[in-house]
């Protein structure tokens, strides 16, 4: 008997992925609390270690899915990546069907300044360049943004999340409109950060937006 | 933007759903049963739950406190459970173990209110030292336990645990795992009860204390208790069937929620029976007509074979000789936990379906971001000093906690570990046999919980043993709970919610148990730190440095400012000796473009590193008006 090789299956999945203090896990947590004041089911997972500032952090938001809070292997319908190496990284869960918005900054992870002054191999953080192919061997929905400088243009650099956030609710292919969310997202904000991240997350916004217009991503 | 859930979670609102985290779905079970105590040692992945009684407690008139470690966590909830009060404590699975002297006896003496132990595992041991299986204190101790698939689980059962417990007369233990504690979940509230347990201790001495003649008769008790229990579980709810098919599947914890998964991916509900085991002991009656319902059985359960090995009895009990399968097939391994795909392979080959095409994403090999001390650490500064003084052929003992990260090149500061306030002990064992000076390091939270016995022990035996007590005035580790050496006035909370104007002092304690070589120390004062542990090395006997500076990143956390100025490298001075990179491990120091550099937002200014450059090349950044 012949099963399926590749199911999608009911609901959205999106995982978002970075470093430690990048904001993963409030982007998640947002988008989790969002969908549900819209009246939807959601269920999120985290994985991290030990790691405190500067380790990897994944964390998957399942929107209307069942109740597994983790994303099999091609499952992944979108992927938010705050920074190169993890964008890589999640590169399990993606599918020639996946969407990835990929911030193309880095963070040096500081075992790459260990390796060099030991004289050991691979002492530099691997090339954006050949990251990105990475990603476009798995999926040709990728779109490469330099997002830490939006989110500078937008007030502030810890708006990295917001302008990642925007790219994904900009595709129109969530649940719910890019308007419909940030209402939400606001009503659950401190209000000193609404103008930053509201700036951010509409560059994110436009960032899909233009690329659609455009007939596809880059 | 953050739902702490201190004040979403006390909603008395039946018609509130919310997407929550299991620890916090935990919190709330408790509340709707009525919770009037709780206390806990933090430990991952059970932190959270704590840590939100903490914020809630007054607001919900619970006695909290973060305990001093999780056997005395455990004692003062069950003395509390005898005064009447529903009570509950939490603590990660490796402190079960700790508190496994009063856990053994209390089934014996039975509870009073309801008593709910969290205990959360760590399969593939994430963030702890072993992987170990809770479940098997329902044999061991006759504890009922609930394992959780999801928070929602987590939640129902919490709150049926304290009835329940009422009911039996036993302690019961909730074990939910990594991925149930730390993953959100739709839950539904029940409302908050409007009356809670009556409190008050009643004298009767036979039934509370058990000397042999006691404790023989409670024995027996216990095995009524236990029967009650497995009859009272059959009818909880915890073990929901679907599917109608031949094919017999169980599955128990997360790894419930995988199969669930897997089943609807595959289009499969048809020719499989899916059984949950929600809790254990696993009524006799309820597998036996399971048994009789299928063909054959996969069991779905991470760690050990334990589902699976009471299955195979039952089975043979009921004399049905139908093919099981799991662990011992080869169908999962005994190590780590599951995954979804890990699940969909195993389910593939039980209902010999094609395994799916193994087109896996090709992963480039990417640099690792390992857990690391903080730039900016106290006791990294610390660590260094030591090693100066003391060098690298001395057995470096360490212990739970941030200090862990000391472990490896280039701090080297961790030659043995074991578990909480081993360090001293193991210094101990290995000064006597090999009658060389050892060196253990150890936490201020860890020093309190098992650090004292242990020091106690070494001064007795006049052991040749340096103690070096980490004092960051937090638990840092597991997401800065209070610790003894905290000082509540500066924001650092206590452990009961007691103020005291005054820190406890290591110093009076490590006097109190009779070392005579004791020094205080601020690591970031050279001279001082050097001198202190020259003398502490030249001393005869148990000698103690005790290194007090607070934990950066909680300082700045509670202050909200940045004391020191970050540090810059001068490129014109800089010769790539790489020092600074070698001797320290500091996460702020990064190479770009083959160039050493600071990073600014991460350099917290503690000036370790100009310290080490022989070269003059880094140096306090001069900011404007920063």
């Amino acid at each position: 008997m012949t099963a399926p090789d590749q199911v999608s299956g009911a609901g959205t999945r999106v995982l978002v992925a970075g470093t430690g203090g990048q904001g993963v896990l409030t982007a998640a947590r947002l988008l989790c609390d969002c969908f549900v004041d819209l009246g939807h089911e959601v269920v999120s997972g985290q994985l991290h270690g030990m790691a405190q500032r500067g380790g990897a952090v994944q964390s998957s938001i399942i929107i209307d899915g069942g109740t597994c809070p983790v994303i099999a292997a091609g499952q992944a319908d979108f992927v938010v990546g705050l920074e190169p190496v993890e964008t890589v990284r999640a590169l399990p869960v993606v599918s020639e069907h996946t969407w990835v918005y990929m911030n193309t900054a880095p963070i040096i992870p500081y075992v790459v300044a260990q390796r060099a002054a030991r004289k050991e191999a691979d002492a530099s953080y691997p090339d954006v360049d050949g990251l990105i192919a990475a990603m476009h061997a798995a999926t040709s929905n990728v779109l490469t943004l330099d997002a830490t400088a939006c989110a500078i243009e937008a007030g502030s650099a810890k708006a990295l999340n917001m302008v990642m956030l925007g790219c994904l609710l900009g595709t129109g292919s969530l649940p719910c409109s890019a308007d419909t969310f940030w209402e939400a997202a606001v009503r659950r904000m401190p209000p000193k950060l609404h103008d930053t991240n509201s700036r951010a997350f509409r560059a994110g916004v436009a960032m899909t937006a233009e690329r659609a217009n455009c007939g596809g991503a880059a | 933007m953050s739902n702490a859930s201190g004040h979403e979670i006390l909603r008395d609102d039946a018609s509130t759903r919310l997407s929550i985290l299991g620890n916090h779905a935990i919190v709330r079970g408790g509340l709707e049963a009525g919770v009037q105590f709780y206390s806990c040692y933090p430990g991952t992945p059970s932190s959270e739950i704590g840590d939100t009684f903490a914020q809630i407690a007054k607001a919900a008139d619970i006695h909290f406190e973060y305990s001093v470690n999780e056997k005395i966590a455990v004692e003062v909830a069950f003395a509390a459970s005898l005064a009447g009060a529903r009570s509950m404590c939490g603590m990660k699975h490796l402190g079960l173990s700790s508190a496994n002297d009063p856990i053994s006896t209390m089934p014996y003496v039975g509870v009073g209110g309801g008593m709910v132990i969290v205990s959360a595992g760590d399969p593939s041991a994430i963030t702890s030292p072993n992987e170990q299986d809770q479940r098997h204190f329902t044999k061991f101790l006759y504890y009922p336990i609930f394992d959780p698939a999801t928070p929602e689980d987590a939640r129902r059962m919490t709150k049926y645990a304290f009835g329940f417990s009422e009911t039996t007369g036993l302690p019961v233990i909730l074990r939910p795992t990594t991925r149930v504690c730390h993953s959100s979940g739709m839950v539904q509230f029940d409302s908050l009860p409007a009356e809670r347990n009556e409190v008050g201790f009643k004298k009767d001495p036979p039934r509370y204390v058990p000397i042999p003649q006691n404790a023989r008769r409670m024995r027996v008790e216990l095995t009524e208790r236990y029967k009650k229990a497995e009859a009272l579980l059959a009818t909880s709810g915890f073990f929901p069937r679907t599917g109608s098919g031949r094919r017999g599947i169980i599955a128990s914890g997360v790894a419930y929620s995988y199969t669930a998964h897997v089943i609807q991916q595959l289009g499969i509900e048809d020719e499989v029976t899916l059984q949950q085991v929600g809790a254990y002991p696993i009524p006799e009656e309820l597998l036996k007509d399971f048994l009789a319902s299928v063909d054959s059985v996969l069991v779905v359960e991470e760690l050990t074979p334990f589902v699976e090995e009471w299955v195979t009895l039952s089975a043979f009990r009921a004399g049905r000789t139908i093919p099981i399968l799991g662990k011992h097939t080869d169908h999962f391994p005994v190590e780590f936990e599951y995954s979804p795909d890990m699940v969909d392979g195993a389910v593939r080959k039980y209902l010999k379906l094609d395994q799916r095409n193994g087109r896996r994403a090709n992963v480039p090999e990417l640099p690792p971001r390992p857990p690391v001390l903080c730039p900016g650490c106290p006791h990294r500064t610390s660590f260094h000093m030591v090693k100066k003084v003391f060098g690298k052929k001395t057995v470096y003992c360490n212990d739970i906690g941030c200090y862990t990260l000391g472990y490896g090149e280039p701090l080297g500061a961790c030659d043995m570990l074991l578990c909480m306030g081993s360090s001293i002990s193991q210094a101990s064992g290995i000064a006597r046999v090999t009658g060389e000076r050892t060196v253990a390091y150890i936490g201020d939270s860890t020093f309190y919980h098992s650090g004292l016995p242990a020091l106690a022990n070494a001064v007795q035996a006049d052991d040749a043993i340096t103690v070096v007590i980490l004092d960051n005035y937090i638990t840092a580790m597991t997401g800065f709970q209070p610790s003894l050496t905290s000082d509540n006035m500066a924001g650092g909370g206590s452990l009961s919610g007691v103020e005291r104007s005054e820190r406890f002092s290591i110093e009076d304690a490590v006097r109190g148990l009779g070392v005579q070589n004791l020094y205080s120390v601020d690591p970031f004062d050279d001279e001082a730190t050097l001198a202190a542990l020259e003398q502490a090395k030249a001393a005869s006997g148990v000698s103690v440095v005790i290194c007090h500076s607070p934990c950066v990143v909680h300082d700045r956390r509670v202050t909200k400012e940045r004391k020191r100025s970050p540090f810059t490298v001068d490129q014109e001075l800089c010769n790539s000796c790489t020092a600074c990179v070698r001797m320290l491990g500091c996460p702020g120091i990064l190479v770009i473009d083959g160039k050493y550099t600071i990073d600014r937002e991460l350099c917290d200014g503690c000036e370790l590193c100009a310290d080490v450059c022989k070269h003059d090349a880094i140096s306090p950044m001069q900011v404007e008006g920063d």
